[in-house]
């Protein structure tokens, strides 16, 4: 068939070129691209598609180009890197850290020449690797930005060394042989002593005084007396199986605590086999940090120890007690045939710097067989040496002018000694005075020569903190100012040419029989007696007892309250973290709260509710006002009077637990803005309150205090202090319920799940979503209740580690605090009946729920679940939008609502800081040594939270692959877990059978729970429920009440 | 012949005066055209100095980070979220208004739809500014935009409520917007037609995208109205259900809670139409329109009040119910922590409760519906009542929930707080002021398709021959 042809055009028909052209061309007409090439961008002409594409090109551009990073402002490499440097690599060195006597063997890590971190040394058999927060936070001391840099003579820089040893040497031969003395902390370095004493042996007529701010002298002089021995013996809290402690606080700041913790803790751990646990009696007036944790406290006026150690004594010697209350008299016969029925098993210690009162101690101690047992005299504790009638004798010679010349090393007594005020009065008149200090101080400021010295970690030393174990000291990085260690100055000025480096060499050398043992010691950081020292007892003199008995009838109640006064008995304390001040300018420390009243940056009058009620019309057991009391920072002022002439006004916080007339003020606080920018300004000395009792200065005075109409804010970081009945977030049983019936705790748990699968199938049957396996490392933590005492070492530790920033006193008081890890703190109990007060520590931190509810809120999904099981934080991802935060139900996520740490990028945005001096001091560059460069700076605007020291992880997780071995616990170590004493934090991969977490979890199965476990958000760290050697648990009462008034109404209705 | 007179008596007019087609533009155009009075001016500019005032404190917040903000660790969200729900839920009555109610064939939406339209748009624009600007991070917040990016395998997290917020919100507002402006193309072109100077005929005209009101025209625009309204009915629900899930998703006993999307929803048509009747009782008065936003239109929209509040009323009592049905000890205590007296934030409860319950119940009476002053302050009382209910619900869960230790200090707002909340008032009335000047602020168009001009001009001529009798009309007839 012929093809028919159709056409459209003639230019089809005739199939001319123009038809062939376009019929070749897609597009009729020229396409709109422009090549740039010929003519340049601008002069391009630039249709609609162009267009498009060019605002295409742009905004993903401008994308790109925003989320770029931003440039780092400074970093300095090594030009020749130092042979045992590696970057990136911590090095390990093992020191000590010491404070007036107390010297705790630590290690210190070092990442390319800056110490970061001071870690516990576990070759140490006594502190067995635990650290206190002063310990913690003593690597911040280091960078101080109040440390002297330079040697001055009357306020003037001194330019060497030389000269100012010509200067000091000059100034001795002038004082004409008149008397010289050398007025110390507690020294118990053996190296030290001699240097001390080859000084005195070259100026004859010169002794050696040593003074500790919180006297011991009450100890050693009853030791004296009846022990003939003026040395304090050590202490096993682990032999013991019932304690009394007479408000002594051994668990805080008591003499040794970290080896205090952990003895004690032997006693709390609960075998889950053979359930059994130590009795803690407590008998105190203040609400201490021990007594929180004691199973039974019983209350009395301050001024009643001695009555109180009389009435033990009495009782267990079957005579009359007489004390006064009925609850007091019970307790104190419940104690006494607790202690008399586990003889050589017993402990009493007490806080008291009273020679009576230590007298009748030693005498119940001996009543109960705990001389040789408990109390051993074969290495006693040497951290406290000052005798108080020394001090007040030295003082006066000062004062009357028959002492030439002082020598101050390490003391600050102008601050911390009660009469404070004369001895500033005769400082100045002194021909020779002096001051060997790490920071300018109250003291150091009188003195004509001022020598700054090292601080430890700069520094060559040793100590001995019980006897026959040393630890040794060793630089872990050159002094950073022109200082000097006060033993070289001593050998300088004695005239010994040897450096004290060559001289410490030599000294342990010749004792440690050679220089390799040296060099090993020096390695270990410890040397200790080759076999355990047996035990030793010490023979024990009564004749003191009758007198002590006699002088130790309380006096009698002032106790009279009007509406605007109040007569009270006034203690001074030492806080867990700022002690005795010594401390005070470290943010670290000024930034944990207290673990009893959870207040930072201040001290302040801890008040009962009963006084509180009545002085301050506040009555916490009262909802209405408790919430007010609660939601409101700003606390009622009191003057506070001791005598006609001492009074401080201080704001009052009313704490559970404190007897009635008794209220307490915390020691080691305000200083003026010269001696550090972060203690400036903070908190009221009152020291200055304590007085010379007879023999020893006692830190129990009656006073007065006087309501104002004043208020004052105090920034605590937790404002609630009961948990309300909440038993899915505290579980507690009482000892003999636990042994009674072992399953309760799981069985209730069960119940609770029931609906959901029980406890087997919760995981998967609590939800409609799929489970996921977990297969490899899976990270856990599981936090004993029984053994954490809420001291907060942990607290800091997780500070220092992790770089979390210090806020300053104006950010904690609108809650801005960002600690990662924190102690939550609980009372239950009637507010106005003291003895009834329970008291709960739990750590808080992000519990690394497998379901966790921050992680979905999250609309850019920075934080997000590893396939280890960590909630991890990815800061650079975040946009903070605070979701999570809202989300999390354990409000463990904080928010960096400023620039505390300086890592924005906004020019000028630290200004609001200007009220805020902490903030800065923190941002100084000689602060921000202090950072460890493993953990990221978190900027402003992004939100944090604890990682499980992800840092630490990864490393173990690389050595191990390195050695080609499965990882073990060894590897991993929290920071937390780390500093604990007491052992109460264990942490490992919960995959593994073998893990210590693993084993901790099965074996304490019927004491584990999960906080808010109801909620399905399947947490990782676990806890064991807290159990109480007591009678019945307060916060039960109201359930127990109503349960029994519904059993007794079951049967009359049955009856029906 | 009064026999032959026969007028349904079922509705009134809704546009009184009995205007003619030229009245009505003359009408609405006219403040468009004319000097704005001195009280425009004095609007305008307290208007600008509040969003003057915002814009400083966002530069704070910006600069110096949330901490210029009263908010913590424990209340994560506080005025921001607050505020970002209030205003999303005061631009549901636009929407309602134009969508739902064309659907409907309510014709008295014509006298309110466009004014109300605006106030959603105005709304949704404040209401942005609070998840923008609460970040914490504000330069990042292109985050949360999913694009593909330089960032490797990171992508955003669908699985959180906020990203669907950022989704729904930015759906409504271009929806809404294409909506009021679609709606608004032919009366800007009647303004271009009508306008003298040339500058006004340029911008008109480049705004009314060359309407020239051919049927096609007008069949496509009836169109796209029908297609916009289908589209914007199920937003009228869903946005602010979304809204409600940043809270009802998450494990906060008291946000915890699965009546909270229609709760959320009811709450804001009650709280947008009493933000509709703020502006227009404001609008009608002082732009000389009480002829076309009539008596009827405040009373219909008061009846619209007392029922969503009734509504919102009853949702209150069902969360409290269920709290104590339900015997949940956290939820019980997070409930008991609004109502319970003692408590810090019991007042802001109690406001709340009676602001939006107890409230517009006076509505039921007819003549407090009719009431102008009357309705003009319950507009501001259900305003009020509706910004404590998300403070409620917002604070008083989160300030004291699972763990008793996090319990929080009472929270109150910084002066920054304030001012980023005075700030968007500021950039709402600004952005209403400029509307009511430069825009007609009631759909010409639309209103002139229920004018009873005709009905009433035929009944004026049939008047004589009505009232003549047979014989009189049959005279006059038979003349011719």
């Amino acid at each position: 068939m012929e093809q028919k042809k159709y056409w459209q055009s003639f230019g089809e028909l005739t199939n001319s070129a123009a038809h062939q052209k376009s019929a070749q061309d897609e597009f009729k007409e020229e396409l709109p691209f422009d090549g740039f090439d010929a003519r340049g961008l601008e002069q391009a002409g630039t249709p609609r598609r162009d267009f498009l594409k060019y605002v295409g090109f742009s905004t993903a551009a401008a994308a790109i180009a925003a989320s770029c990073e931003i440039p780092i402002k400074k970093a300095v490499p090594f030009v020749n890197r130092p042979a045992e440097i590696i970057p990136g690599i911590a090095d390990y060195y093992a020191t000590t850290y010491v404070a007036g006597g107390d010297a705790i063997p630590v290690l210190a890590r070092v990442r390319d020449g800056r110490p970061i971190k001071i870690e516990g040394n576990d070759r140490s058999s006594w502190s067995k690797g635990g650290t206190t927060a002063q310990v913690q936070a003593s690597v911040l001391d280091l960078y101080d930005t109040a440390r002297l840099r330079f040697p001055a003579a009357n306020g003037k820089e001194v330019s060497t060394f030389e000269a100012f040893d010509k200067m000091v040497a000059e100034a001795i031969a002038g004082l004409g042989g008149a008397p010289l003395v050398i007025l110390s902390s507690t020294i118990n370095s053996p190296s030290g002593r001699q240097v001390i004493s080859e000084f005195l042996a070259k100026y004859p007529g010169s002794r050696h005084v040593q003074y500790d701010a919180v006297s011991f002298s009450g100890m050693l002089q009853a030791n004296e007396a009846t022990y003939g021995k003026r040395a304090i013996p050590s202490y096993d809290f682990a032999k013991a199986k019932v304690i009394v402690s007479l408000g002594a606080d051994f668990l805080a700041t008591w003499l040794n605590p970290v080896e205090f913790q952990h003895g004690y803790t032997q006693g709390r751990k609960i075998n889950p086999a053979n359930p059994t646990m130590s009795k803690h009696y407590q008998f105190e007036g203040m609400m201490s940090m021990t007594g929180a944790n004691a199973d039974e406290r019983f209350t009395h006026r301050p001024s009643e120890t001695g009555a109180v150690a009389a009435g033990i004594l009495a009782a267990l010697n079957g005579q009359a007690v007489n004390v006064s209350g009925d609850k007091l008299k019970k307790g104190i016969a419940k104690a006494a045939a607790d202690l008399a029925a586990n003889k050589g098993a017993a402990l009493v210690v007490s806080g008291s710097n009273d020679v009576n009162v230590q007298v009748l101690v030693n005498a119940i101690n001996e009543a109960i067989g705990a001389n040789g047992t408990t109390i051993n005299w074969a290495n006693p504790l040497l951290n406290k040496s000052g005798v108080d009638s020394e001090m007040a004798a030295l003082v006066n010679e000062i004062g009357n002018g028959s002492v030439g010349g002082l020598i101050v090393i390490d003391a600050n007594p102008v601050y911390t000694y009660f009469d404070g005020e004369k001895l500033a009065a005769a400082l100045p008149k002194l021909k020779l005075s002096v001051a060997l200090s790490e920071k300018l101080d109250e003291t150091a400021k009188l003195c004509k020569y001022v020598l700054p010295v090292n601080h430890y970690l700069e520094s060559w030393g040793d100590a001995e903190m019980k006897s026959g174990y040393v630890s040794l000291l060793q630089p872990t990085i050159a002094p950073l100012f022109k200082t000097r260690q006060w033993q070289e100055s001593l050998l300088k000025w004695s005239g010994n040419t040897t450096g004290y480096h060559d001289y410490h060499k030599a000294f342990w050398s010749a004792r440690l029989n050679g220089d390799s043992n040296y060099l090993a010691a020096l390695q270990d950081g410890v040397i200790e007696p080759g076999a355990s020292l047996a035990l030793s007892t010490a023979s024990f003199n009564a004749a003191p007892v009758a007198a002590a008995v006699a002088a130790s009838a309380a006096p009698a109640k002032k106790g009279s309250v009007t509406d605007k006064t109040a007569d009270v008995e006034v203690v001074l304390y030492q806080k867990a973290g700022i002690a005795d001040g010594r401390h005070a300018n470290n943010p670290w420390l000024q930034e944990m709260p207290d673990p009893i009243t959870r207040a930072t940056w201040d001290n302040y009058v801890m008040m009962s509710p009963s006084l509180g009620k009545k002085l301050l019309k506040i009555d916490i057991a009262v909802d209405t006002q408790a919430d007010k009391y609660d939601a409101f920072p700003k606390k009622p002022v009191v003057n506070l009077k001791v005598g006609s002439k001492k009074a401080v006004t201080l704001p009052v916080l009313i704490i559970p637990g404190m007897q009635e007339e008794t209220v307490a003020v915390a020691v080691g606080y305000g200083r003026s803005e010269e001696f550090g920018k972060a203690s400036a300004g903070v908190g009221q000395n009152v020291y200055q309150l304590a007085a010379l009792n007879g023999a020893t200065v006692s830190y129990v005075t009656a006073g007065q205090v006087e309501a104002t109409d004043a208020t004052y804010p105090i920034a605590t970081t937790q404002t609630h202090g009961k948990y309300e009945g909440r038993h899915e977030v505290v579980k507690e049983v009482t000892l003999a319920s636990f042994q009674k019936d072992p399953r309760q705790i799981i069985e209730a748990r069960a119940k609770e799940l029931a609906p959901w699968g029980g406890l087997e199938h919760y995981e998967k049957d609590g939800t409609i979503y799929p489970v996921f396996d977990k297969p490899g490392i899976k990270w856990g933590m599981s936090i004993d209740m029984n053994s954490c005492y809420g001291c907060g070492a942990c607290v800091v530790a997780c500070t220092a580690e992790n770089n979390v920033a210090v806020v300053g006193k104006p950010e904690v008081l609108r809650a801005h605090d960002m600690h990662w890890l924190r102690i939550d703190r609980y009372f239950s109990g009637n507010p106005h009946d003291p003895e009834s007060i329970q008291t709960v520590f739990q750590p808080m931190l992000c519990q690394h729920c497998d379901n966790a509810p921050c992680e979905n809120v999250c609309p850019v999904a920075a934080t997000n679940h590893s396939s280890e099981g960590l909630n991890q934080m990815t800061y650079n991802r975040c946009i903070g939008t605070r979701y999570c935060a809202n989300n999390c139900p354990y409000k463990v996520r904080r928010f960096n609502w400023a620039d505390y740490t300086g890592a924005d990028s906004f020019k000028h945005n630290q200004d609001i800081f200007d009220e805020n001096p902490a903030v800065l001091m923190m941002n100084d560059d000689l602060t921000r040594m202090v950072l460890n460069p493993d953990v990221t700076v978190r900027s402003r605007g992004v939100i944090e939270k604890c990682s499980f020291c992800v840092q630490r992880l990864q490393e173990g997780k690389l050595q191990a692959k390195k050695e080609n071995r499965p990882l073990t616990d060894k590897d991993v170590k929290t920071a937390c877990q780390q500093a604990c004493a007491a052992d109460a934090i264990v942490f490992g991969n919960v995959n593994n059978s073998e893990s210590a977490i693993s084993k901790t979890r099965k074996e304490n199965e019927l004491r584990l729970f999960y906080v808010l476990e109801q909620i399905h958000v399947m947490p990782n760290v676990s806890y064991l429920a807290k159990v109480r050697n007591t009678d019945h648990i307060s916060e039960h009462e109201a359930e127990e009440a109503k349960e029994g008034k519904a059993e007794a109404a079951k049967p009359a209705a049955e009856h029906h | 012949m009064a026999a032959l007179r026969y007028e349904s008596q079922v509705r009134s007019p809704l546009v009184t005066g009995e205007k003619t087609y030229h009245q009505v533009t003359e009408d609405i155009v006219r403040p468009i055209e004319g000097k704005p009075t001195r009280l425009w001016y004095i609007g305008l500019t307290i208007s600008v100095v509040l969003l003057l005032f915002g814009v400083y404190s966002v530069y704070r917040e910006v600069v110096y980070g949330i901490g210029e903000w009263n908010l913590n660790k424990t209340i994560g969200w506080g005025w921001d979220i607050t505020n970002f729900v209030w205003w999303v839920g005061i631009g549901h009555a636009g929407t309602l208004i134009s969508a739902i109610l064309l659907l409907f064939r309510q014709g008295w939406r014509t006298g309110v739809n466009r004014a109300a339209e605006a106030m959603t748009i105005f709304a949704v624009m404040c209401a942005g500014q609070f998840p923008i600007f609460h970040m914490g991070r504000v330069w990042m917040a292109f985050f949360v935009m999913p694009y593909p990016n330089t960032r490797g395998p990171l992508w955003v997290n669908f699985n959180s409520p906020l990203l669907w917020d950022v989704f729904a919100i930015s759906t409504y507002f271009t929806v809404s917007l294409l909506f009021w402006y679609s709606g608004l193309l032919p009366d800007l072109a009647t303004v271009r037609d009508r306008a003298r100077e040339k500058w006004r005929k340029r911008m008109y005209g480049v705004l009314s995208f060359g309407w020239t009101g051919s049927t096609k025209h007008w069949q496509r625009h009836e169109a796209l109205s029908l297609v916009l309204a289908g589209l914007s009915t199920p937003l009228v629900l869903s946005v602010h259900t979304i809204v409600s899930f940043d809270f009802a998703t998450s494990v906060i006993p008291g946000w915890h809670t699965t009546i909270f999307p229609p709760y959320f929803v009811a709450g804001a048509i009650f709280s947008g139409f009493a933000m509709v009747q703020t502006l227009l009782i404001i609008t009608r008065k002082v732009l000389r329109l009480e002829d076309y936003i009539t008596m009827e239109h405040i009373e219909v929209m008061n009846k619209v009040i007392v029922l969503t509040g009734s509504i919102v009323g009853i949702a209150y009592i069902t969360e409290l119910f269920i709290s104590w049905y339900g015997q949940n000890p956290y939820e019980m205590a997070a409930f008991k922590n609004r109502y319970d007296l003692s408590t810090p934030y019991a007042w802001s409860y109690y406001l709340m409760m009676s602001c939006n319950v107890i409230a517009p119940q006076f509505f039921w009476f007819r003549s407090l519906r009719r009431n102008l002053l009357f309705t003009f302050f319950m507009s501001i009382i259900v305003n009020v009542g509706m910004w404590f209910e998300r403070f409620v619900i917002i604070v008083t869960s989160v300030y004291r929930d699972y763990l008793p230790s996090s319990w929080s200090t009472y929270y109150a707002p910084t002066v920054w707080e304030v001012g980023f909340y005075l700030g968007t008032f500021g950039l709402f009335f600004t952005c209403f002021f400029l509307f009511s000047k430069f825009f007609p602020v009631i759909a010409i168009a639309e209103i002139k398709h229920i004018l009873k001009k005709n009905g009433e001009s035929f009944k004026e001529g049939m008047d004589k021959e009505e009232r003549e009798s047979v014989e009189e009309f049959a005279h006059e007839n038979a003349h011719h």
